[in-house]
């Protein structure tokens, strides 16, 4: 940002847009139009049109390209810092979504600044009224997905071993190779059971002390073990925008000593957009199923 | 990371705005790893929006457009990916001069693409678009 001073067109346009993003988000809020979820108008609209409202503060300034960038950055960074003050998100929500809002409010500034260049009224009204239209529908409709991630892998040892570590299995030494994990996203480390029994309890307990409480819903031995997950923890760092609804092992005995393990997991998203969340959901779901199945088959194999 | 993206995602150009937010990517990209380059951005941009008759607008596959009455000459990707348009005998020159590229997507046209890099890049990217200028303002006049 160079040692140069702000003027004060640039810092209205950061505090406006600011104050516009969490007005609107606490109106949503306080109307409980999608209680507990975030929609795509929050992570791309209102920062389209934070990027909107900078440019017409800025419009008379003569910005170049390089300080209007370096001054969306700031205006990104302002508002991820307000979103842990007020929203209470945790760092790693905080990494997952600065692409977009980096992205979209960037995105904004850029097209603002060439809608204000233009100067050409009806256009100016006809893309915030298309902006406003596509806020307003999206905050009415329904959000609601659901999806499963299923992970393969081959473990050369027989049915009955593996079956011996998937029900429970000793804590994980092992290190972490994902790197959400290795900045601080709770990792799974060991598995309790109360029983070998349909109906019986299962604990999940993560590295951060976190337990997920889980119901054993089919219990055949040497091959399917699904669970239900009854409680889980909320907390800022994504706990609260996934849910895992359902695990599941599947054993396929290969009739070669070997055995294909197959891993599921339903899980409910609570953010949006899905082309842009899912891939997230997906990938940390995925991770969470290779550590313990990486886990059950180096026990298996160490017999 | 562009290659890869314009390759395998390039269908998704078709997307309303998804270009431009590709671009504010890039943008933000050269910001943290490469701020040099926002500048040397804006150098064309100004230098290029001064010429007469010259306009800039938004490329619909993001960055800057350079426009001289009404017709494209060239556009600047936020990652410092210059293309410009010339006939394919003046493209067969330039490539003759090993210092600008076929388009990184239609190679087969008389686009050439041409990567800033250094301070130096900066006013051979104002002579590719200043040559295309002189040759559409003639062709029109």
């Amino acid at each position: 940002m160079n040692n140069r001073n702000y003027k004060r067109e640039e810092i209205q346009g950061l505090v406006f847009s600011n104050l516009f993003a969490f007005s609107v988000i606490g109106i949503t809020r306080a109307l409980s139009l999608h209680p507990g979820v975030f929609i795509y108008a929050e992570f791309v609209i209102i920062p389209f049109v934070m990027g909107i409202i900078c440019s017409w503060f800025w419009k008379n300034l003569e910005l170049k390209g390089a300080r209007v960038t370096a001054l969306s950055v700031l205006n990104c960074t302002v508002a991820i810092l307000l979103s842990a003050i007020f929203l209470g998100e945790g760092v790693i929500c905080l990494i997952i979504v600065s692409p977009l809002i980096f992205g979209f409010v960037i995105t904004g500034t850029f097209v603002g600044r060439a809608m204000f260049k233009r100067d050409n009224r009806n256009l100016n009204i006809s893309v915030l009224s298309l902006l406003l239209f596509l806020f307003v529908a999206d905050s009415l409709s329904k959000h609601h997905y659901e999806s499963k991630v299923s992970d393969v892998i081959v473990i050369n040892a027989p049915a009955e071993e593996v079956w011996k570590h998937v029900v429970a299995f000793e804590r994980i030494k092992e290190k972490n190779k994902f790197w959400l994990f290795k900045v601080g996203m709770p990792s799974p480390v060991a598995a309790t059971v109360d029983g070998y029994y349909e109906g019986a309890g299962r604990k999940c307990i993560f590295s951060n002390g976190y337990i997920f409480d889980e119901k054993i819903v089919q219990y055949k031995p040497l091959e399917n073990l699904t669970f239900d997950i009854v409680k889980q923890p909320r907390d800022p760092e994504i706990m609260g925008h996934i849910d895992i609804l359902r695990g599941q092992f599947l054993l396929k005995d290969n009739r070669n000593g070997t055995t294909t393990l197959t891993g599921n997991s339903w899980y409910r998203l609570y953010v949006f957009p899905l082309w842009y969340y899912d891939i997230w959901a997906e990938s940390i779901t995925r991770h969470v199923h290779l550590r313990v199945m990486d886990h059950i088959k180096s026990l298996s194999e160490k017999r | 990371m562009f290659a890869f993206t314009v390759k395998w995602l390039g269908f998704l150009k078709v997307i309303p705005g998804l270009p431009l937010f590709f671009d504010a990517l890039l943008k933000f990209s050269m910001f943290i790893i490469k701020p040099k380059m926002l500048e040397w951005l804006d150098e064309i941009e100004s230098e290029v929006g001064s010429w007469e008759g010259v306009t800039l607008s938004l490329h619909k596959y993001g960055g800057v457009q350079f426009n001289y009455k009404g017709k494209e000459i060239g556009h600047l990707h936020g990652n410092g990916l210059l293309d410009v348009l010339f006939s394919r005998k003046m493209k067969a020159e330039l490539l003759a001069e090993k210092r600008v590229q076929n388009h990184h997507v239609f190679k087969n046209s008389g686009w050439v693409s041409f990567y800033l890099k250094s301070d130096e890049d900066v006013q051979y990217a104002l002579y590719l678009l200043k040559l295309s200028f002189l040759l559409q303002k003639n062709s029109l006049s």
